[in-house]
């Protein structure tokens, strides 16, 4: 690996405070982690960086107890553990910031705190109020923060919940007598800039007596706090970075690989763009989390749009398939207005969608194939008001033949089969009715391996060959450029540019990083 | 060389995440063998119990729960349930016993069709005001009760001329009760258009992931609305069976259905938490039903006893078909 030589301590290095070799996790259908190797120093705050499915979340799970690794090791001060349980974990000093904020929001900050380890706040049942205010202040000292503790949680700022949940989190301390690890995992993504200091200098005040690992999706943030990065890929560890001098343009490189196979999202099949008036055309359209979006989609061309978290490009996506409601605008499908009530409606117009949530939202896991490819174009398996068990037979043998789905067979149920085949089945649900004219593609190889990625990007140069339009939410921005014609960047709930994307011209991402931020 | 190879491997890796629990496989045949195990036992306990008569009077008391289950088992197939269909049994035998003077045979239609619509209403209100079916069906029991006790005049309403419904009450071929056919004709009759349609899939769709049904353009507020008003028309054909065999409606008359129809349905095996199911599942849990209902009597227990067997049956066969990997939090 062409990793930049770490430069070597003089003193002879402690015993990390967390180090892990090796771990390996799967999922059905899925790698996440593939032989993981990590080392958190102490007194040091360790970034993580990856790409969406490069096992972050994963890690973090196993690192906290809330997920069992298949093989592989973790060493606490030396000392290899198993972690079976969150409380595993706090008892050797490993806490985690969730992502999603896990505060009681009727509560107030103290009771939060001392939630599930009261202590000697109870005595027989009741709260003594001046001892839970003392313990939880006590708690608050530690990060310096001059939060109420009586004050109710959802009455404080965001970024004072996420005080408060530091200050839970290193309750832990009391358990094990060494520094703590703490975990925080997205801890900026809903945070203001000025917010985002304050957490930033919290960080380093943790950094005196206890060691953090930082996760962000923003590599300016990762090199801004952190000493060291490891950067993940495809579930293994492919590099170490100390962060005094490096920029974020090295970093990503690190995340995305050397994408190796050039043709890696088919850019020489993307299809020709009709020219002539758009398949769709959106004018205006607002809702509760965007305002007048402008877009317009040919038949053939795959439209990205990209932004981070809370741009409100997944409700522009939800709004044009008839489920996120709409307050102004209109949309056009080949120049006729339509309106979008309801998902009927949108199906109805010949506009599909793939939804980020593959086995809640995609999928009914226990249907059969066969149940679940016919679910939405009923008519197409049926004469009259029945089902031809025939017809339908053919049908569905014959997509399963052309999308190569691997199944046992069209009567088995959809969640036998990998990530990648159950994703060609809900993709085959559009296409078998023969009249979808717009693809909605909600981060369509979310949780895919590489190879069932490569088929779905395939599949979709077919569909635009064939002349149907596209609106892409991808995974991650190399998806984006290299399968988009033509990129939306949305930021806080606007279009903040719109960046051709042809082939033999495509941006590089940090082009589109400087208008999503 | 066209060895399938590649089909090999596929569902390997997957199949052992995805399994059933094994309890799931046996609750498949569970009402099947606790059908068999009670007809054995029944019939060791009292040799009288295996004669033409006796059977004739059990599938004629199974009649009625049969069709109520038959009903309520589409609503809990689409991850609902519904609580009002004893009580709007009975308000239908009171409406029937009541019109079918002045209606005579055109009475039976009217009720199961007003019995339908108040399904619907009940159906559109969880639909639209996006209450659970749970509430809206509680609210409905009580709604429904009173509506009875007030237009029944709190008391039973005799028939005197039964002639319209006496058909019911007769035998086909001498021993097989009509009501029991028909209950048969009627669960037959669901489920093969359940499955001869595209109603199955939006069926199991809505009660399995009702996200994913909606997002997959399933007709999901339909199929429920439809669901509860095919429930309420069972419990207006149900009030027919009742009130040709009594000669008359009482307010509280199906009252005391609500709990065997319920556990009819658990005991079949179909999940309370949508899906997987079906009404011939319900049909035999019915029959189990009925059967410790007309054998407590014969082993003895004194049929104050029964509530408490009902009670216990839906939760221990609840325990045995939940899918608990649906459920995160029990609420």
């Amino acid at each position: 690996m062409s990793v930049p030589a770490e430069r070597e301590p003089a003193t002879p290095a402690p015993v990390p405070a967390l180090e892990v070799r090796g771990l390996v996790k799967h999922y059905p259908g899925v790698k996440a982690l593939d032989g993981v190797d990590l080392v958190v120093r102490q007194h040091e705050v360790l970034g993580l960086a990856g790409e969406n499915g490069a096992g972050k979340s994963t890690l973090l799970k196993a690192l906290v107890g809330l997920v069992t690794p298949d093989a592989g090791e973790i060493y606490v001060r030396g000392e290899a553990v198993k972690l079976r349980s969150v409380v595993d974990a706090a008892n050797h000093g490993i806490g985690m910031v969730f992502q999603e904020q896990s505060l009681v929001p009727n509560l107030t900050a103290a009771e939060n705190i001392l939630l599930g380890g009261e202590g000697a706040a109870v005595r027989r049942g009741v709260y003594r109020w001046d001892v839970m205010r003392r313990l939880a202040q006590e708690q608050l000292d530690k990060i310096g923060s001059n939060i109420d503790p009586l004050a109710r949680t959802d009455t404080l700022s965001f970024a004072d919940r996420q005080m408060v949940e530091i200050a839970k989190v290193l309750r832990i301390e009391q358990r094990s007598q060494h520094p703590p690890v703490i975990i925080l995992d997205e801890p900026t993504s809903v945070l203001e800039s000025k917010e985002i200091d304050t957490l930033f200098a919290q960080i380093r005040r943790l950094r005196e007596f206890a060691s953090v690992v930082f996760v962000s999706h923003r590599l300016d943030e990762v090199l801004d706090v952190c000493d060291r990065v490891t950067v993940l890929r495809g579930g293994r560890s492919v590099g170490e970075v100390a962060t005094a001098g490096a920029v974020p343009r090295e970093l990503h490189r690190m995340m995305i690989g050397s994408t190796g196979s050039d043709d890696h999202y088919h850019e020489n099949a993307a299809a020709a763009v009709a020219a002539e008036q758009p398949r769709l055309s959106v004018r205006g359209l607002s809702g509760r989390s965007f305002r007048d979006i402008d877009l317009d989609v040919a038949a053939g061309e795959i439209v990205a749009i990209v932004g981070v978290h809370g741009s409100g490009r997944e409700d522009v996506c939800r709004a044009l398939f008839g489920i996120e409601p709409t307050t102004a605008g209109e949309i056009r499908m080949d120049g006729k207005r339509i309106s979008l009530p309801n998902t009927r409606a949108a199906c109805a117009a010949g506009i599909g969608y793939v939804p980020a949530e593959r086995k809640t939202e995609g999928m009914v896991g226990p249907m059969s194939v066969a149940e679940n490819m016919t679910l939405t174009k009923q008519k197409a398996r049926c004469a009259g008001p029945f089902v031809a068990p025939r017809k339908q037979a053919g049908l569905v043998d014959r997509w399963i033949e052309r999308l190569s789905i691997r199944t046992p067979g069209r009567d088995t149920p959809i969640q036998r089969l990998s990530g990648g085949n159950q994703q060609k089945v809900v993709l085959a649900r559009w296409l078998i009715g023969g009249d979808i004219r717009l693809l909605l593609l909600d981060h369509p190889t979310r949780g895919l391996d590489v190879g069932a990625r490569s088929e779905v990007y395939r599949l979709m140069r077919e569909l635009a060959a064939g002349g149907v339009a596209t609106v892409l939410l991808a995974d991650s921005l190399e998806e984006a450029i290299g399968l988009a014609d033509r990129i939306l960047v949305m930021n806080d709930g606007r279009v903040a540019a719109e960046v051709a994307c042809p082939n033999g011209g495509k941006p590089s991402p940090l082009d589109l990083v400087k208008e999503m931020v | 060389m066209s060895t399938p190879v590649a089909m090999q491997p596929v569902a390997e890796p997957a199949i052992g995440a995805n399994s059933p629990r094994p309890a799931r496989r046996l609750t498949g045949f569970m009402p099947l063998i606790a059908l068999a195990a009670l007809v054995v036992a029944l019939a060791v306990a009292d040799p009288d119990f295996l004669t033409l008569r006796s059977l004739t009077a059990v599938s004629r008391t199974a009649a009625p729960l049969i069709v109520l289950a038959a009903g309520a088992t589409l609503i809990v197939l689409c991850g609902g349930i519904d609580l009002s269909i004893a009580a709007l049994a009975s308000l239908s035998t009171v409406l029937l016993a009541l019109w079918l003077p002045d209606l005579g045979g055109l009475a039976t239609p009217a009720v199961i069709g007003v019995a339908a619509a108040i399904g619907a209403v009940q159906g559109a209100a969880h639909v639209l005001l996006r209450i659970p079916s749970f509430i809206v069906t509680l609210g409905g029991m009580s709604i429904l009760s009173a509506v009875a006790l007030v237009v029944s005049g709190a008391g039973t309403v005799r028939v005197v001329d039964d002639t319209p419904v006496k058909w019911l009450d007769l035998y086909v071929a001498g021993y097989v009760p009509m009501s029991a056919a028909m209950a048969l004709v009627v669960v037959a009759l669901i489920a093969a258009i359940l499955k001869a349609t595209p109603l199955h899939s939006w069926v199991s769709a809505t009660g399995y992931s009702e996200s994913a049904a909606r997002l997959a353009g399933t007709p999901v507020d339909l199929v429920k609305i439809g669901a509860f008003c095919v429930s309420g028309a069972c419990a207006g054909f149900a009030a027919a069976m009742l009130v040709s065999r009594q000669y008359s409606g009482g307010p509280t008359m199906a009252d005391n259905l609500l709990l065997p129809a319920v556990a009819a349905i658990v005991v079949g095996g179909t999940a309370i938490t949508g899906g997987h199911g079906s009404l011939w599942r319900s049909l035999a849990g019915a029959l189990v039903v009925t059967l410790l209902r007309v054998g407590l009597p014969i082993v003895g227990v004194p049929s104050a006893y029964e509530q408490i067997l009902y009670g216990a049956i839906i939760v221990v066969a609840v325990a045995l078909t939940l899918d608990w990997s649906k459920v995160s939090i029990i609420k």
